[in-house]
């Protein structure tokens, strides 16, 4: 086509005749350019990027009950509350290298890398000074690699102080000069599996030749509440408190056992602790799947 | 009549193609992550967009924010707090593709969020993730489709 003096109105005429089908051809492909050119990334996430790690190093398990437990807190009902032990027994544990990263929302079925197991029951004093964070087991020559997601057990202890519970808390309450010395069992089993460590630093990340920490976290203010939140926090609204054990305790001490309280308590507040049982375990502040086994 | 009627739904369906292109461009939801007490979501246009609320559907406002580049897991590449709606927003580094992870906590409850991100997808300048030959080309598109659906109905009838 040549141009000549006429070719502008040329083109206008033609824009007046077709200019719908010019504007939905060039929408349509400005939609192609927006869903398909350029914007899915076909980049390596980073684990592949940095190729498969062969070397080894040390992952240190450890079990944290954070400061609640170890420095005493005060309940939602503002009991105080101090803690002379909290011995909760883990099973099971194993810890996962997942790429994609292992998210919750994915569910009890996942694929890894690389997994690290430990053997056998290991019973630790969450309330003890020294726990920060309290050692399980460490497992050395292990894969280096990012370990990010974590599986457990709270198991039922075959020995020791805690015997037949996976959960003992022993203690002290007080509120306005009133005492209540507690012990609180728990038989029920829960299995916990949870991803990345979520908190302060990193966690779980192990260097070739180096040592790392993987951790599960233990939140006991879901269980007893805390007045550092409104007394309509969905957490305290879902915690039990510690005023219904002191309500039941004779005199100055109460001895209970989750089957026990499961006849001691109205049955709507029962139901809490077994939510809060299926709440409990964490890694981190990250929340963890969970659910009652045996 | 039917002609008058025709060039009607022709400049209705013109226009409604015009809006929902820009609103693609402009609101791409990028995918969701949620996890038990923790909801994060994120957009990402010329820049990323962390939205945080807890499952009950309050905003975390004043959550921390830790944002880590791929390569560089244990060292924030940057750190923030989300605003008073829960939202956070950075323009991640495009000469670090890969997954990128943000962090997000407050009063013991968080979650992490990756997000996807290659060469050139979201640079300080860019919008929704495009090279300059891509927007340069988009503004074109859009101009002259409006340009010609402005011209058809300005034509004279035979």
């Amino acid at each position: 086509m040549s141009l000549n003096k006429n070719t502008p109105g040329k083109i206008i005429i033609a824009l007046k005749k077709y200019g719908i089908v010019f504007a939905i051809a060039t929408l349509l492909v400005t939609v192609l350019l927006v869903s398909g050119f350029g914007c899915k990334s076909d980049a390596k996430p980073a684990a592949e990027e940095s190729g498969a790690i062969a070397e080894t190093g040390t992952l240190a398990f450890v079990a944290n009950g954070e400061d609640f437990v170890r420095e005493g807190m005060s309940s939602k009902e503002s009991w105080n509350i101090s803690f002379d032990h909290a011995y909760i027994t883990l099973a099971d544990i194993k810890a996962y290298q997942t790429d994609p990263p292992y998210d919750t929302g994915q569910g009890w079925d996942f694929e890894y890398k690389e997994m690290v197991e430990l053997a056998g029951k290991f019973t630790v004093d969450l309330a003890s000074p020294d726990a920060d964070p309290a050692p399980v087991r460490q497992a050395d020559n292990v894969p280096a690699g990012h370990y990010n997601a974590i599986s457990w057990t709270m198991a039922r202890a075959d020995s020791g102080p805690s015997e037949g519970y996976a959960l003992l808390i022993v203690g002290t309450g007080e509120k306005d000069g009133e005492i209540i010395n507690f012990s609180l069992g728990f038989e029920q089993e829960v299995a916990y599996l949870g991803g990345d460590y979520i908190g302060d630093v990193r966690k779980g990340i192990l260097n070739p030749g180096g040592s790392a920490e993987i951790e599960m976290t233990f939140h006991f203010d879901h269980l007893f509440g805390t007045d550092e939140e409104d007394a309509d926090d969905p957490m305290n609204l879902d915690a039990l408190g510690f005023a219904p054990l002191a309500e039941i305790a004779a005199g100055d001490s109460v001895e209970v056992s989750m089957s026990s309280l499961s006849k001691l308590l109205d049955p709507g507040v029962f139901g809490l602790i077994e939510k809060i049982l299926l709440h409990f375990g964490h890694v981190g502040e990250g929340h963890c799947l969970a659910k009652y086994i045996n | 009549m039917l002609s008058n009627y025709r060039q009607g739904w022709h400049f209705l369906i013109a226009a409604g193609l015009i809006i929902a292109t820009i609103v693609i461009v402009l609101i791409i939801p990028a995918g969701d992550l949620a996890a038990h007490g923790v909801i994060l979501e994120y957009t990402q246009n010329s820049s990323v967009e962390i939205t945080a609320r807890y499952d009950y559907g309050e905003p975390m406002s004043g959550a921390q924010v830790a944002v880590f580049a791929p390569g560089s897991p244990s060292e924030p590449w940057l750190t923030g707090t989300c605003d008073d709606s829960g939202k956070f927003s950075f323009v991640p580094d495009t000469q670090i593709p890969g997954l990128w992870e943000v962090q997000v906590r407050q009063a013991g409850h968080g979650d992490i969020i990756r997000i996807q991100i290659s060469e050139g997808s979201a640079g300080p300048s860019g919008a929704g993730g495009f090279t300059t030959a891509q927007k340069i080309i988009m503004a074109a598109a859009v101009i002259w489709g409006l340009v010609g659906t402005a011209l058809f109905f300005t034509r004279r009838r035979a």
